[in-house]
């Protein structure tokens, strides 16, 4: 059973499908959802604090939405992640599947929708003047750490949310926290200094500034940045693959 | 046994007999010395709170374990049809699910060699909001088909169902004949080493109750191993050519369909 890559990708294939048309099965608009939520949002934190930190952000949409972006699919992909094999007990139960495939294909579903959110961001520069950079290829770098951080932290929050429920309770204010620590809609001027240190040991802080850094201010992001995120990343990657992998057989008992 | 061998010969079973039955190469499930067991508490530990107040309390309380299957051992050869035996609760899907791969044994070990077609729970990965079609190639993914291979098969899924137009429309509106007609089209549709089945399935009305175990002995025929577990000694009777009894997670007997079938009835008469 699933001896095959092509058995594998067409599983994957298959999973993500459903994903997608199971999430906005009763609504009108369908998978546009995803280009309006995050256009949406966007507006309703330009609106408000384009006052507030308007002066000190230049071109607020695009800051605002160049880090938020970042953050959605850290925060929807680990998510996904987490809850995917309480979400499937009921397959699982009752026919063999790989369990580590619907964490893989839940956070797949989660970078097409990624994927699809870069045309708002694109529309979003165009619309408001900004400039385009060639260093934007850099980002390729940042969002790669990306994918393999949430992959780690999928991977461990999807065995410890099975045995514990109360995980999925915990992360969710975690997630929040998380979100008021990586400077997404005001400038990390604002934070004392003595604070800032805390926002580089975050590593969804880390991906946002490298992201900004090649896309939005047109510069090589910082070197030692994208060390820190890789290092972090990679070591997160590393306990979960483990992690799952020790756990995997038991889950279906604690289901 | 006039009839008995009038079955075997549709059955091909002579032909099985000219391979060297106890050879290595030729073994296609080997269970040595299996054990399962499921944690029972009376009230589930689920949330953290709880485990840290019980941790702390020292009021953890041995989870309560049940063996369900209790050192079984057995092998089975490429082309044998074997019928599990026992009453409820003796472990029988519990050993399928194993062979399956959906749980994981507590110890022992289990060998496949070969394709596996478990015809255990024949609709369970449908989505309702699927068309039957979609439905088809999301299956056949679960049941570990790849793309090209369900293209290649997908008219005969279709015509097999005999779904014909419905094959359009969402699950959710489909009778519950339609789903297992379905199911069974789809889980069928792979040509397999060994058979795992948990009663036979019969579904549909009678037209289809009749072409769906033609369907299942067409694929004995080819030399498949069978696995099947039955309340119905009839069948056993007409299908298997060795059977396992299991009682209380563990092997009774073992042995020729018939010694081991006449036994297990005799005991069910005395309870």
């Amino acid at each position: 059973m699933f001896d095959t890559f092509a058995e594998k990708k067409f599983l994957l294939k298959q999973l993500v499908k459903r994903d997608l048309t199971s999430k906005y099965k009763d609504s009108v608009l369908g998978i546009l959802w995803s280009f309006f939520n995050p256009l949406l949002i966007m507006l309703v934190f330009t609106a408000i604090f384009s006052m507030l930190f308007g002066r000190s952000i230049e071109n607020y949409p695009v800051y605002f939405l160049s880090g938020r972006l970042i953050y959605d699919f850290y925060n929807a992909g680990t998510k996904g992640a987490m809850n995917s094999i309480k979400r499937n007990a009921y397959l699982l139960k009752k026919i063999y599947v790989p369990k580590y495939m619907f964490a893989v294909s839940s956070i797949c579903y989660e970078f097409v929708n990624f994927l699809i959110s870069f045309i708002i961001l694109f529309g979003v520069m165009t619309i408001t003047g900004a400039s385009f950079h060639l260093t934007s290829i850099y980002a390729v770098i940042p969002i790669f750490l990306l994918v393999i951080l949430i992959f780690g932290i999928g991977l461990i929050l999807a065995v410890c949310n099975t045995y514990f429920s109360d995980v999925g309770y915990l992360y969710n204010v975690f997630t929040l926290l998380l979100m008021y620590a990586s400077a997404l809609f005001y400038p990390i001027e604002i934070v004392p200094s003595s604070i800032q240190i805390l926002f580089t040991l975050n590593p969804v802080y880390s991906a946002i500034s490298c992201f900004r850094e090649s896309v939005v201010y047109g510069v090589v992001p910082d070197f030692s940045t994208l060390l820190y995120l890789a290092a972090f990343a990679f070591t997160v990657f590393g306990i979960g693959i483990i992690l799952f992998k020790i756990y995997e057989k038991k889950l279906v008992l604690e289901i | 046994m006039g009839i008995t061998d009038k079955i075997q010969g549709i059955f091909g079973k002579k032909e099985k007999n000219v391979l060297p039955a106890n050879n290595k190469n030729n073994v296609a499930i080997e269970v040595d010395d299996l054990v399962m067991e499921f944690k029972v508490t009376k009230d589930k530990i689920d949330t953290l709170k709880e485990y840290v107040i019980r941790t702390l309390k020292r009021n953890k309380k041995e989870k309560e374990k049940i063996r369900i299957l209790d050192g079984i051992s057995f092998k089975v050869y490429r082309g044998e049809r074997v019928g599990i035996l026992g009453f409820n609760g003796a472990g029988k899907s519990t050993l399928l699910r194993i062979l399956a791969g959906i749980y994981e044994p507590t110890e022992g070990t289990i060998k496949i060699n070969g394709k596996v077609a478990p015809l255990l729970e024949i609709s369970a990965g449908f989505d309702k909001n699927y068309t039957g079609k979609n439905n088809i190639y999301l299956n056949g993914a679960f049941l570990s088909m790849d793309e090209e291979y369900l293209d290649s098969k997908y008219d005969e899924i279709v015509e097999f169902s005999e779904l014909g137009e419905f094959i359009n429309y969402p699950v959710k509106n489909y009778s519950k004949g339609m789903k297992s007609k379905l199911g069974f089209s789809v889980a069928t549709a792979i040509n397999p080493d060994i058979l795992i089945i948990d009663e036979i399935l019969a579904v549909g009305d009678i037209k289809f109750k009749k072409k769906s175990s033609e369907k299942i002995q067409s694929m004995m025929k080819d030399g498949v191993t069978v696995l099947l577990v039955s309340h119905s000694i009839l069948q056993i009777k007409k299908i298997c050519d060795k059977c396992i009894w299991i009682e209380n997670g563990k092997i009774v007997m073992e042995g020729e369909t018939k010694k081991v079938c006449d036994a297990y009835v005799k005991s069910s008469k005395k309870k």
